[in-house]
């Protein structure tokens, strides 16, 4: 079912995806009418399946967040379609919104209102209500770890309580496809994990479908089935963390041999699965596919040529390198972003999305 | 449909009863024209003695003493003032993103408005009924003017009067709204409200009689709404005698300032929560609150 990197066939569109975008587009105009256009989202596809955790992954300013608000029909597009559940988002907005569960990057929740009361509201904006609400409700609250405050008003919650109760009141109408907006931004890591956990968990025991934007790129790599790359405006990669990691070429031998020896790249380079090899002083980096089983040729093969070897490290490829890779610069910190996503009045306003 | 209304009504409602200064601060200024400006301006004072309180009457539109035409005034004024604060909630919900978040679910566009102009609009008359019955209370204190109604004030008559100050109530809520829906900030929200709340006021006959005004002046007082209502309501209290038209016109011109003015927030509400920023030249503020 997992398509391959960056291409997809035919025959997976549309059937069982769950979200399907096609050539979508998002200009905004210009602040002043003169000024340029900014456009955000430059002719995006991709799909997601059902029962995937499916990453958008991006630096601030890539276009994320245009992208969800156009699927959650915040945003009509200005070319393409997003459809969901096979309902087009742009001309049935209506039908999309029963389908799905929205959190946002910031707390949206009431201050002036109890976690509990909170959440019965977004229920009933759904149309629910009832004594099956009153238990979903609670049972979310304890899921969460929010039992004990449930009936305290959101302004006393602190940061990790308001990101949870987001969660909760995103899915208190128990979609079956949720969007997540940078959910785990501002958590500390015991936090970030706990919200993984969960993300996994419904997944697993229920089926849901969740489609997340994120900029932690370990949060990508740990945390989603599949992952599309998007940086200023279109998706430069799709794919699984493996299958992104495996296209720039595997594995990085770190080599270290003692000084003075003789040159060891001859010996390395004809093996099979060897893409490369550069030396910088004693240490050798050696690009290959297949890092682990490469490790005893080398040392066996240097040992019988007379080199000593002091070390070797396997490094498994971090999505960080991908990145680098795909686009030829590394991955832009929070507040560099060099494009804006909307119509601001400068590129210097996505520093304001909110500090991590 | 009913229910995320009723949703968001109570939202409004427990946001509200946890915060209620505002009642205060827009009970503050007519509780205070009641005790203050109300009992030392007494019109009837500047009259030579020995006027017959029938000509004193007949410039008060039939009122006993100018406390009781001065106090239906107030009851318009304090309406008006408590409306001003109609469109800070929505200015609020779209800093935050609240509204953002209310609109991904499937609540209509124009529930999000009714439930809002519902809420506030029932909001703005409490203080309305307040002054009515501090001034009513007043009359029963010595030695201070209070609010004295004639004899002959019927069920109907009391229908009348509360029509007129829910209309009034809803006309000036949804004109706020409107601004509410419209504005970015809280500043230039008020920075509006603040800019017309003393003309409205001032070119009303809620303190003073038309007939004592310049003529240029007469003409903006009659077509001002709080004039409209309070002609209505001092109707209802004091008689029919003295007015160039019938209370049914009165009423016509108010519900069409009504009209008017939730036909103006109605449009601006549905920019403000429009998805499209391509449509709209300013790029519609939901849009330009999610590129932010």
């Amino acid at each position: 079912m997992a398509a391959a990197v960056g291409v997809r066939s035919p025959a997976d569109r549309g059937q069982d995806a769950v979200i399907d975008v096609a050539d979508l587009r998002m200009v905004y105009p210009g602040p002043k009418p003169g000024a340029p256009p900014t456009v955000a989202v430059d002719g995006v596809s991709f799909h997601v399946g059902r029962g995937e955790i499916f990453g958008f992954l991006g630096p601030n300013g890539a276009g994320k967040t245009t992208t969800i608000s156009i699927l959650t029909t915040l945003l009509q597009p200005t070319a393409g379609h997003a459809r969901v559940e096979g309902i087009d988002a742009g001309t049935r907005p209506h039908d999309v919104r029963r389908k799905l569960g929205l959190v946002f990057q910031r707390s949206t929740a009431d201050e002036e209102l109890t976690g509990r009361e909170n959440m019965a509201i977004q229920a009933g904006l759904y149309g629910h209500s009832g004594t099956s609400v009153d238990q979903r409700i609670t049972e979310l609250l304890v899921q969460m770890d929010l039992g004990p405050v449930g009936d305290r008003l959101v302004k006393t919650y602190s940061g990790g309580m308001r990101r949870r109760l987001e969660l909760a009141v995103g899915m208190v109408h128990d979609p079956k496809l949720l969007f997540l907006d940078e959910p785990t931004l501002g958590l500390d890591p015991q936090g970030r994990a706990g919200f993984w956990r969960y993300i996994r968990s419904l997944r697993d025991s229920k089926g849901v479908t969740v489609f997340m934007t994120t900029h932690y790129l370990d949060e990508a790599d740990q945390l989603c089935d599949r992952i599309a790359v998007i940086d200023h405006g279109k998706i430069i990669a799709t794919g699984t963390p493996k299958e992104l990691k495996d296209g720039i070429g595997g594995d990085t031998l770190e080599v270290a041999v003692v000084p003075g020896a003789p040159d060891l790249s001859p010996l390395v380079t004809p093996m099979p699965g060897v893409k490369g090899v550069s030396r910088r002083e004693d240490t050798y980096r050696v690009k290959c596919t297949n890092g682990e089983h490469l490790i005893p040729k080398v040392v066996l093969a240097a040992e019988q040529a007379g080199i000593s070897v002091r070390g070797v490290t396997a490094v498994k490829p971090t999505l960080d390198e991908v990145f680098l890779e795909l686009t030829g610069h590394a991955y832009r910190e929070e507040g560099e972003t060099p494009k804006p996503e909307g119509p601001g009045e400068s590129g210097g306003d996505s520093a304001s999305r909110g500090p991590p | 449909m009913m229910l995320p209304m009723a949703s968001l009504i109570r939202r409004e409602y427990l946001r509200w009863i946890r915060a209620p200064t505002w009642v205060i601060s827009g009970l503050m200024s007519p509780i205070l024209y009641l005790l203050l400006f109300g009992q030392a301006f007494d019109l009837s004072k500047l009259l030579p003695s020995g006027t017959p309180p029938s000509a004193l009457s007949a410039v008060l539109s039939g009122a006993p003493n100018y406390f009781s035409y001065f106090a239906v005034g107030m009851v318009a004024f304090a309406s008006v003032t408590a409306a001003m604060f109609s469109g800070t909630g929505i200015i609020f919900d779209k800093q935050l993103g609240i509204l953002q978040r209310i609109l991904s679910t499937p609540i209509s566009r124009r529930s999000v408005f009714l439930s809002s102009l519902v809420f506030r609009g029932i909001l703005t008359l409490i203080p309305a009924f307040l002054v009515v019955g501090f001034a009513l209370l007043l009359a029963h204190v010595p030695d201070v003017a209070g609010l004295t109604v004639g004899a002959g004030v019927t069920v109907l008559d009391s229908v009348q009067f509360l029509a007129a100050a829910l209309v009034l109530s809803v006309a000036f809520t949804a004109l706020f709204l409107s601004f509410g829906f419209a504005a970015q900030r809280i500043e230039s929200y008020f920075g509006v409200v603040t800019i017309l709340q003393l003309p409205i006021l001032l070119t009303s006959n809620a303190m003073y009689p038309t007939s004592i005004m310049p003529t240029w002046l007469q003409y903006l007082v009659g077509f001002n709404p709080i004039s409209l209502a309070v002609n209505i309501m001092r109707m209802s209290l004091f008689g029919t005698a003295g007015y160039a038209y019938s209370a049914g016109i009165y009423f016509a011109g108010l519900l069409a300032w009504a009209a008017l003015f939730v036909g103006l927030a109605l449009l601006l509400a549905s920019r403000a929560l429009r998805t499209n920023p391509a449509a709209s030249p300013s790029g519609g503020a939901l849009s330009q609150a999610i590129a932010e």
